[in-house]
């Protein structure tokens, strides 16, 4: 087992990209057991490729990636089949089987990964769902659940073998605040019951200011900045404070409005 | 280790299960079965788990602490936890309260045969029907089209025409030349015996360009074109493209079915005429290797035997092949919901029924020619 003290979540001199254009330069982060962490920033810039960097999904160009103490990248793919085996994912598109039931959904990862009794097996899964507010929906297809729903679900299978940490990338997006404080909740619950350790991608303020320990915030491929919500909300770094304060960054430059440029492309 | 041991106690009617270390996804098995051994026991009045020795507990754990709970009310038993940790009730604390009463109307169930025999019924009608009007709607915008009241995407139509075209010059004209010698060697086994070999060239030019040259085709092209069609209309019904083109107040009839369908009309007839010469040069090569056929003789008796009648006859065949492998492939692909088992079915059935009615529409065919 891995020592409880360290970080469980990792990474020295990350470096990835698509190709030889690099995404993320040189990030360095660590996670503490037990904290919900939030990791922030504009669109395309990078979160959700840490985020599957972090997860096994793409191999880095350089730097490591160290989960529950073990260097994910170093290890051969039946290493890391199994330390992801104790980290749980919940994606963006919730990534639900449309060809199985929310239950079954549910109850997949013990049912591979585990030799369980199959009536300790949908028992679990009961459990999990009455946990995220899905009790009686078990034998709905996903197809037939709202956003929220589905979202709830994906989150129940990510947890369903108790991970030490779970990821989950944009959890409450384009939910309506009452469902996506719900998420929140849940999220609050796996911390504060469970121990687990949860890494979110998010853009949601509220969800920020309500659950994350720490934040992350993201730019230009860097780390800029790094603390609780409360230090980055008093951060005097320009694009940390217009991200807490809504404010829209300005176009490049002060002086050239399109209709300038427009008009100097065509005088030589 | 075991992960809990019971001790029973006759005077109080009570039995006492000790759990020992992790309740977790290794042990929790374990509990199950000494926790359902207890549930089995007569005598037994009362059940209490004593957390004293437990260490972690996960969700499995909770899941046959749930189960316990169930077992012991079933049979009647007081059901109780004793010595537990804060982090133990925690954990407990989870369990849904009561059992939820799932909602009215929820379930996705299957139901019995009958059900699922009259399901099969109405699909069936329902799917007829959405064919009718698939149909109906390709002919109006194709006749809106030809009034050039409305116009295809640019550069679709050569797109498709490439893709389905002369990406399959290949494989067509490969098996095409496969068949005729393929024929050439029937004609030689047949022919020969009744000192007919100069027939091989009728038998073959008048089969490949009646029969099988447009029927090869058309069996090449479901299985290539046909599902290619349906898998890509499937999945951007999954990924709500086609909504999003509903939305656009764009017709999917016109953005997407009709360059497929129109391209298939014309490259389906080019490519059977491939298959029909190159089908007829492989017999040809066969029979003046094995028969000593003379390839200008061969070409002779072609020229004679095959009429423009029979081209005709091939090439229409080879147009109502692509429309039912178009409308096949579009109907199904349009036909998909939202999983991805469904893109699969959409695939399949476009084959089996596309192949299936390039039969029935070629034994028809067979069967009126003979008859007129």
């Amino acid at each position: 087992m891995t020592d409880d003290a360290g970080p469980v979540v990792a990474c020295r001199g990350l470096s990835v990209g698509f190709g030889q254009t690099p995404v993320l330069v040189d990030i360095d982060l660590a996670v503490e057991r037990g904290t919900i962490v939030a990791l922030l920033g504009g669109s395309g810039c990078g979160k959700s490729t840490l985020l599957r960097a972090l997860t096994g999904l793409q191999p880095p160009l350089a730097g490591e990636v160290r989960l529950l103490g073990d260097d994910l990248y170093a290890l051969d793919a039946d290493g890391r089949r199994g330390l992801l085996r104790r980290t749980g994912m919940a994606f963006q598109q919730d990534a639900l089987f449309g060809s199985m039931s929310v239950l079954d959904n549910v109850a997949m990862p013990v049912r591979e990964l585990t030799r369980l009794p199959e009536i300790v097996i949908r028992e679990m899964a009961r459990i999990k769902l009455a946990l995220v507010g899905l009790a009686g929906f078990e034998h709905r297809s996903p197809n037939s659940l709202s956003g929220g729903q589905r979202k709830r679900a994906a989150l129940a299978r990510a947890s369903i073998l108790d991970p030490e940490v779970v990821f989950c990338d944009e959890p409450s997006a384009g939910l309506d605040p009452v469902v996506a404080a719900g998420i929140d909740d849940t999220l609050k619950r796996f911390r504060d019951a469970l121990g687990v350790t949860i890494v979110i991608v998010t853009h949601e303020l509220e969800s920020i200011r309500a659950i994350a320990d720490r934040a992350i915030m993201l730019g230009g491929g860097r780390v800029i900045a790094a603390g609780t919500v409360a230090e980055l909300e008093q951060s005097d770094d320009q694009d940390v404070y217009n991200f807490f304060h809504r404010i829209a960054a300005s176009p490049a430059g002060p002086a050239s409005s399109p209709l300038d440029r427009m008009t100097h492309a065509r005088t030589p | 280790m075991p992960a809990a041991f019971t001790e029973l106690d006759p005077r109080t009617r009570t039995a006492t299960v000790r759990l020992q270390g992790d309740i977790v996804v290794r042990t929790s098995q374990q509990l199950y079965g000494q926790l359902r051994g207890v549930a089995r026991r007569r005598g037994i009045r009362k059940v209490i788990v004593d957390f004293a020795e437990a260490g972690r507990f996960d969700s499995s754990g909770l899941a046959v602490m749930a189960l316990g709970a169930r077992l012991m009310a079933r049979g009647g038993k007081a059901f109780d936890v004793a010595h537990l940790s804060e982090t133990h009730r925690a954990a407990l604390d989870l369990l849904p309260q009561t059992e939820a009463a799932a909602p009215a109307g929820a379930d996705d169930d299957p139901g019995g045969w009958v059900q699922r025999v009259g399901a099969g019924v109405l699909d069936y009608y329902a799917a007829a029907g959405e064919f009718r009007a698939l149909v109906i709607d390709v002919a109006r915008e194709a006749a809106l089209l030809a009034a050039r009241r409305k116009r295809l995407p640019a550069g679709e139509l050569l797109h498709q025409a490439s893709v389905m075209g002369v990406d399959a010059i290949g494989i067509v004209g490969l098996l095409g030349v496969l068949l005729g010698t393929t024929l050439g060697f029937q004609a030689l086994v047949l022919l020969e015996r009744f000192g007919a070999g100069v027939f091989a060239a009728d038998m073959i030019g008048l089969s490949m360009v009646r029969e099988f040259g447009p029927m090869m085709t058309a069996i090449i092209l479901t299985g290539r074109t046909g599902a290619a069609i349906a898998a890509e209309l499937g999945t951007m019904r999954v990924r709500s493209e086609l909504d999003a083109l509903a939305a656009m107040g764009i017709s999917p009839t016109r953005f997407l079915l009709l360059p497929r369908l129109l391209a298939l009309t014309w490259v389906q007839p080019a490519l059977s005429l491939m298959a029909m010469f190159l089908g007829i040069a492989g017999g040809m090569v066969v029979t003046a290797v094995a028969m000593h056929l003379p390839p200008d003789v061969f070409w002779a008796r072609i020229i004679e035997r095959v009429t423009i009648g029979d081209f005709v006859h091939g090439i229409t065949k080879s147009v109502i092949f692509a429309w039912i492998i178009g409308l096949t492939g579009c109907h199904f692909g349009m036909r998909t919901t939202g999983d991805a088992a469904s893109v699969g079915q959409a695939t399949t059935r476009t084959v089996v029924v596309g192949v299936f009615f390039i039969i029935l529409v070629d034994a028809a065919a067979a069967t009126l020619g003979a008859l007129l």
